[in-house]
């Protein structure tokens, strides 16, 4: 890009300017807008208006009007969605730490220049890789009561068909599936710190734990955010792992019944889809509240 | 002379070309889409040639068979809410009543009607399942009850008989466990903590759904539960399996209580373990559940007619001996043999009760789960009963 | 363990040895790490060539070893067919991804227009939403456009993700804004600055999230099985195909683990190719020269 001979004239007007600004802005979220607005935010709406009916598969149940909060009130006084709630609030609470930890103390390690660098940043990747299926059902068969994990440790415990022990398997497991992922967004952040901060610290002979509390953590504080968010949303939606250690029963003694299971039951075993609806929107709303939270904590004074 | 010619040899093609389009016309072939799930690549391979030959002999009528190799109630319901789904497709019993309140079904009375169909051959628990009020919405295809496998050879060590009723099946547990010939982790008999396997004991106790509640239920779970609880018995995930099938296969249990599914998979996975197939223990009276799956019109199809075609001759005494061949299932007809070696199968007809009742995915949810709780002890028999008849109840 | 450090420090008695146990621990600790993530990989290869009964035995030798399930995946079930589809998929959705989330994660950390914190929320607020609540009403609507039984719907759905719009944008804002300003007053328009500047700037997020995106889209069944896993098995991807093979009472394992280490390895390679762009000093580089 050759410096013209003249300097660029400025514009005519701030105004002007501004509007160019945005313009561009509302052209370059365009696209990404329409397919959450279309695919996300349409059914959400949706999902909304019939939670106020009864609604089959079909559509309203012909001669029944709007039921009001109906819905509402049977989801929220039903114990097993209270059961839902809390199993799955404690699984978040559970595996959120995990994840977060293991994947930044992963990153940390291979982001460092040691032997082999690239072959741990595979190893720890590695179960990430799997698609959550074939990694529940290789976990299933290691945790089996005569399986490979109870042989080790002389148990014969089946870990995830077991009430007491069901939702802290599943905390263990997808914590060892996932903080790779988490891994890979801390590693691409830590890339975005420039190491002359590195460089100023040692000068410094500031020690390594100083370091990385001091500089590299709060640093960091937009992978943060970010980590918090999306994998707090991803735990409180977890359904996958509940669904195939359970059979789908959120069993045994509802221990693994989570909140997206209730509204995949209501909408898909008992066709009732103004309680799924109604369930749906109920989540949301904690999830959204959560999430407003962390956005005033963590992601707070970052915006540009 | 010449322009005569052409104009006479333009006219005569003209006229084979209208005759060969309107022949074409009356011949035009309808598609019919069947879909399923898939419970084996042999079956769905015989299934496949099965359509074939219902194709040769109705050449008016394309199939389209697919097989839904994941959530098929998941992927039907949402076909059935863009009101574009198949026009045959399998329905378990369990979801039967619950699709045709939906509207999602086609009762099959006027086809019936209108093409003279015999529906007295199929058994009648059978087509039952599929009946809501006079209305039938499908015709079953096949049926299995359970039976009693057990282990041959630790039966022979331990000196016991073949069970046929409750004191006699402990007797045979207890002879088995003390001749020490299950190894370590194993228990003589394998009890799934599901309804699908524990109702038929209420059923031989005399009990019912309808009075879910009744002393006889309650002494019935106390029973199955009992077993559970003395160590004779235990839940397939504490002898390492996934259902009582991979436990007798595993040797981890030497009686199991499963269906004619059973026999594939041992066949395949264990074919080593030698095992007999005998008929349910009974009690009072003989109890045992049908679980049977139907071929059904949807009711947004758009080529009906031809769809009735397709299901009435894949259930007609016709193509259910072509599907009976493999032995995969037994034949819900009284016109069709299923293959050998089924009888402790089929003698259980008279006492078998079609498995579904109303509320079907609520009221399960709640039943086995509290059935968990009981087993572990934390629930009691009646509590359990009495979530089950309020389920039930909606 | 900061190599620049290491040259800097002053000597000091037994700090070698003591260096060198501290490694040896961490070195151990890290074989052992990895081999807990290795081993259920090693047993599905070594499940893969042994015969179906011999497959429910816990045991290290295939006892008799056979290639049966590799050829039946290959043959039998068209394995060649569902990786040219996964590829296919998994290239198309991870393209238009990086793109459009870079294009609209730039336009929210950078670009200043009205309602942008209020459309970001909204963005956020699509991460809320399980796919089981949304799948009638987006099945409906595609059903009525006729995008099923094609990947048409598939890629349309999947255009962009929340999540890599906003780790882009979260990104972008760790970037200082030393650069824009120097193209600006080269005279570059907005997309310019975002192409040739921006984006470069950000190659470690987009080789992080086109590793995820790949491997989401590969490893994805529930929406392929709903918009074209019906009735067109020449759509079939990997998943799909799997899929087959896990049926309830009849499992076949050894097919089922040739299939899972097939379907494992493009994905392993994508990873292998990209992790390279994990460089530090991008940014302090950039901003010295």
């Amino acid at each position: 890009m050759a410096a013209a001979a003249t300097p660029v004239p400025p514009r005519n007007s701030l105004f002007g300017a501004r509007l160019r600004e945005a313009g561009w802005g509302y052209a370059f979220v365009a696209v990404p807008m329409a397919v959450f607005g279309l695919f996300f935010i349409y059914p959400f709406g949706y999902a909304l208006y019939i939670s106020f009916f009864h609604w089959g598969i079909l559509g309203k149940q012909p001669g029944t009007g709007s039921i009001g909060f109906h819905n509402y009130h049977q989801v929220i006084n039903d114990h097993v969605f209270r059961t839902a709630i809390k199993n799955t609030l404690e699984y978040t609470a559970g595996v959120l730490p995990l994840e977060m930890a293991m994947g930044l103390l992963m990153a940390l390690v291979v982001n460092q220049s040691i032997r082999g660098q690239k072959f741990w940043r595979a190893a720890f990747y590695f179960p990430s890789l799997a698609s959550s299926v074939a990694i529940t059902t290789i976990a299933l068969y290691l945790a089996a009561s005569d399986g490979l994990i109870n042989r080790v440790f002389g148990t014969t415990t089946p870990w995830f068909t077991t009430a007491s022990t069901a939702t802290w398997a599943i905390v263990v497991l997808n914590a060892w599936t996932t903080s790779g992922t988490v891994m890979l967004f801390y590693l691409a952040a830590l890339q975005s710190i420039p190491t002359d901060v590195y460089e100023a610290a040692s000068v410094d002979n500031t020690s390594t734990w100083r370091t990385f509390w001091r500089i590299t953590f709060p640093l960091l504080r937009p992978a943060h955010f970010f980590v918090l968010v999306v994998f707090g949303i991803g735990a409180l939606k977890v359904f996958d792992q509940q669904y195939l250690a359970s059979g789908g029963t959120g069993g045994p003694n509802y221990s693994t019944y989570t909140a997206v299971l209730y509204i995949y039951r209501e909408a898909f075993q008992a066709f009732d889809f103004g309680m799924a609806a109604a369930a749906g929107t109920v989540i949301f709303i904690g999830i959204f509240v959560l999430t407003v939270v962390q956005r005033l904590t963590v992601g707070r004074g970052e915006a540009a | 002379m010449r322009r005569v010619a052409a104009i006479l040899v333009v006219a005569a093609l003209a006229l084979v070309a209208v005759i060969v389009a309107t022949a074409q016309a009356g011949t035009k072939t309808t598609t019919v889409t069947l879909a399923g799930w898939s419970a084996g690549a042999d079956e769905d391979q015989l299934l496949q040639s099965i359509v074939n030959t219902f194709e040769k002999t109705h050449p008016g009528i394309k199939v389209d068979y697919s097989v839904i190799n994941g959530d098929y109630t998941t992927a039907m319901t949402a076909r059935f809410a863009a009101h574009n789904p198949p026009d045959v497709f399998y329905v378990d019993s369990s979801l039967a009543s619950t699709w045709a309140s939906q509207g999602v079904l086609q009762p099959l009375n006027s086809y019936i009607k209108s093409s003279k169909f015999d529906t007295s051959k199929f058994y009648p628990s059978l087509l039952g399942a599929f009946t809501v009020g006079k209305s039938i919405y499908g015709f079953p295809k096949d049926w299995s009850p359970l039976a009693m496998e057990i282990n041959k050879g630790m039966l022979g060590a331990a000196h016991a008989t073949v069970p046929k009723n409750w004191a006699q099946l402990r007797a045979a547990a207890q002879k088995i466990q003390a001749a020490g010939v299950l190894p370590s982790g194993a228990k003589p008999i394998c009890l799934s903590a599901d309804w699908a396997r524990m109702l038929p004991f209420v059923f031989q106790n005399g009990g019912s759904l309808a009075n879910i509640t009744s002393p006889a239920a309650v002494a019935a779970v106390n029973f199955y539960v009992g077993l559970i609880k003395s160590g004779l018995a235990n839940t397939p995930d504490k002898l390492g399996s996934g259902w009582c099938g991979e436990a007798l296969g595993k040797q981890k249990a030497a009686i199991i209580f499963e269906g004619n599914w059973l026999l594939p998979f041992m066949a395949s996975t264990y074919p080593g373990i030698q095992y007999g197939v005998f008929p349910m223990v009974s009690q009072k009276t003989g109890g045992n559940l049908a679980f049977t799956v139907s071929y059904s019109l949807a009711k947004d199809s758009k080529n009906k007619q031809a769809a009735w075609t397709l299901l009435s001759w894949l259930t007609g005494q016709k193509g259910q001996t072509l599907w009976m061949s493999k032995g995969l299932a037994l034949p819900s007809r009284t016109d069709v043999k299923a293959i050998g070696g089924r009888k402790n199968f089929l003698i259980a007809a008279k006492y078998a009760h079609g498995w579904g009742f109303p509320h079907f995915a609520t009221a399960y949810t709640i039943m086995n789960n509290d059935l968990s709780a009981v087993i572990t002890g934390g629930k009691t028999v009646q509590q359990m009963l009495s979530d089950a008849a309020a389920a039930m109840k909606g | 363990m900061a190599t620049a450090a290491a040259s800097s420090q002053p000597y000091i008695p037994g700090r070698a040895r003591s260096e060198l146990i501290r490694k040896g621990i961490a070195y151990g600790a890290l074989v052992v790490i990895a081999a807990i993530f290795f081993v259920p990989f090693l047993w599905s290869i070594i499940t893969s060539f042994k015969t179906l009964p011999d497959s429910v035995n816990v045991t290290l030798i295939p006892h008799p070893w056979t290639t049966a399930a590799w050829r039946e995946v290959w043959s039998q079930y068209h394995f060649g067919t569902y990786i040219k589809n996964s590829l296919f998929l998994a290239v198309v959705v991870t393209s238009c991804n990086m793109f459009l989330a870079g294009l609209g994660g730039y336009a929210f950390a950078r670009l200043r227009f009205p309602g942008r914190e209020l459309l970001f929320l909204l963005v956020l607020g699509t991460l809320m939403v399980p796919d089981q609540l949304r799948l009638i009403p987006v099945f409906v609507m595609l059903t009525n456009w006729h995008l099923i039984a094609s990947f048409k719907g598939y890629i349309l759905i999947n255009l962009v993700t929340a999540t890599n719009l906003f780790f882009m944008r979260q990104y972008f804002l760790t970037i200082p804004k030393d650069f824009e300003e120097a193209a600006k007053l080269d005279g570059a328009g907005y997309f310019k600055t975002f192409w040739r500047v921006m984006l470069p700037l950000a190659l470690p997020a987009i080789a992080a999230l086109t590793i995820l995106q790949f491997q989401g889209t590969w490893n994805d069944f529930f929406w392929p099985l709903i918009l074209f896993g019906q009735g067109s098995p020449h759509l079939y991807t990997i998943q799909l195909g799997l899929a087959e093979f896990t049926i309830t009472y009849q499992t076949s394992w050894p097919d089922l683990m040739a299939g899972s280490v097939i379907a494992i390895l493009p994905i392993l390679a994508i990873f292998v190719a990209f992790q390279r762009y994990f460089i530090a000093g991008q940014v302090s580089a950039g901003v010295k020269g």
